[in-house]
């Protein structure tokens, strides 16, 4: 043994081994028995300072587990884990792009009117239009506040809102609810 | 490291386990004697282990350290020996406990014999005397090692060397507690 070989099993032992230098410490172990001697010495000093040896003695299994495998098949991972990756047939690229495109074309529309002003969706209730036709009812259109013909109907929604919005508030359950006001004055 | 030698076992490398009884054997040992306080037993417990564990690398995914995996196993083959027996394994959780601190668990320690613990102690003092009367930079390098637990690249950072040369200076440092140590077990045989 050589003190470059020496070195090498000590550095095996602080697992500092890679490449070409860990493949030759692993061919000196299964060639050379002094080299085993020497890497469980090693090792065996090691373990004495980390405290990890029972009756303060060197123990050897290798002999012994080396025996009790022997009839044991080696081990043979040769299937290397890798992500099943199946081909996407190239006649349908065209297919899917069309696809693809069109969904984005509808879902920019749908984006579109979902950010058109609020005014343009407050509800028009035709039912009071009915109840009077004389007098068309006139809907406010700037306002944030829901226009109504009965006034019952009305107050019911105003305790509704006065209510959310105290709710809203001091719970902070719904932190990122709107509070909802009527205009100033109404 | 651990790693690439599991990988070669699973490639149908069994020179690789080899290497990794070598470097695990002392301390599944010392793990298992304390559930099996007999040695001969222990051994045995242990080789039971290690086969257990090459018969499941093949499941061995490196989600946790090698050693973590190889402890677990170890304790378990060790409680169902003892379940076997019809004994009682220790009351401590050892499952719960990190395979890096279980000497902190002092259930397991009550084997300790006060005649093994006079011997731990006369090789702890020599151990630390053959450090003493290494040169300063092998006294270092090997303490960096095995007490702080530093690689060889950040010894070589605090020491301003070479890795070459820390290898070198750790191989030494081994070398000579090796003798003190082979002296006071030669004495005791």
């Amino acid at each position: 043994m050589t003190v470059n070989q020496n070195e090498l099993l000590s550095a095996l032992v602080d697992g500092e081994l890679k490449g070409n230098e860990l493949e030759q410490a692993l061919q000196l172990l299964s060639t050379s028995d002094i080299a085993k001697v020497q890497f469980q010495r090693h090792q065996f000093v090691s373990d004495v300072l980390h405290g990890y040896v029972s009756q303060n003695r060197s123990v050897d299994l290798t002999g012994r587990i080396t025996d009790a495998l022997l009839d044991e098949p080696a081990i043979l991972l040769t299937t290397k884990r890798k992500a099943l990756v199946i081909p996407f047939p190239t006649h349908l690229w065209k297919h899917a792009t069309g696809l693809a495109l069109a969904a984005s074309v509808g879902a920019m529309a749908v984006m579109g009117v979902m950010n058109q002003p609020q005014n343009q969706l407050i509800p028009v209730t035709p039912v009071a239009s009915i109840e009077s036709p004389a007098q068309p009812m006139i809907v406010a259109q700037t306002g944030n506040r829901w226009t109504v013909g009965e006034q019952e109907v009305e107050d019911r929604l105003n305790t509704y809102l006065v209510n959310h919005s105290e709710y809203a508030g001091a719970s902070s359950v719904f932190s990122y609810a709107r509070v909802v006001s009527y205009d100033a004055g109404q | 490291m651990d790693l690439e030698l599991v990988q070669r076992v699973q490639e149908g490398d069994k020179k690789a386990f080899d290497v990794l009884i070598l470097k695990y054997q002392q301390r599944i040992v010392h793990v298992i004697t304390g559930f099996v306080h007999d040695p001969v037993e222990a051994l045995d417990v242990a080789q039971e282990a290690f086969i257990k564990a090459y018969r499941a690398i093949p499941n061995f995914r490196g989600d946790s350290a090698f050693y973590t995996w190889l402890y677990r196993i170890a304790i378990n083959t060790a409680k169902n020996h003892l379940t076997a027996r019809a004994r009682r394994p220790p009351a401590v959780d050892v499952d719960a406990l990190d395979a890096t601190n279980y000497y902190d668990a002092p259930e397991l320690k009550e084997f300790e014999t006060p005649e093994s613990r006079l011997i731990s102690d006369e090789l702890e003092q020599a151990i630390q005397q053959a450090i003493q009367d290494l040169p300063e930079d092998t006294a270092t390098a090997i303490r960096l090692r095995e007490f702080e637990g530093m690689s060889y690249e950040e010894i070589a950072q605090v020491m301003d060397c070479p890795i070459g040369t820390v290898r070198s200076r750790i191989f030494r440092a081994r070398e000579a507690i090796e003798k003190q140590i082979y002296q006071i077990m030669s004495e005791e045989e």
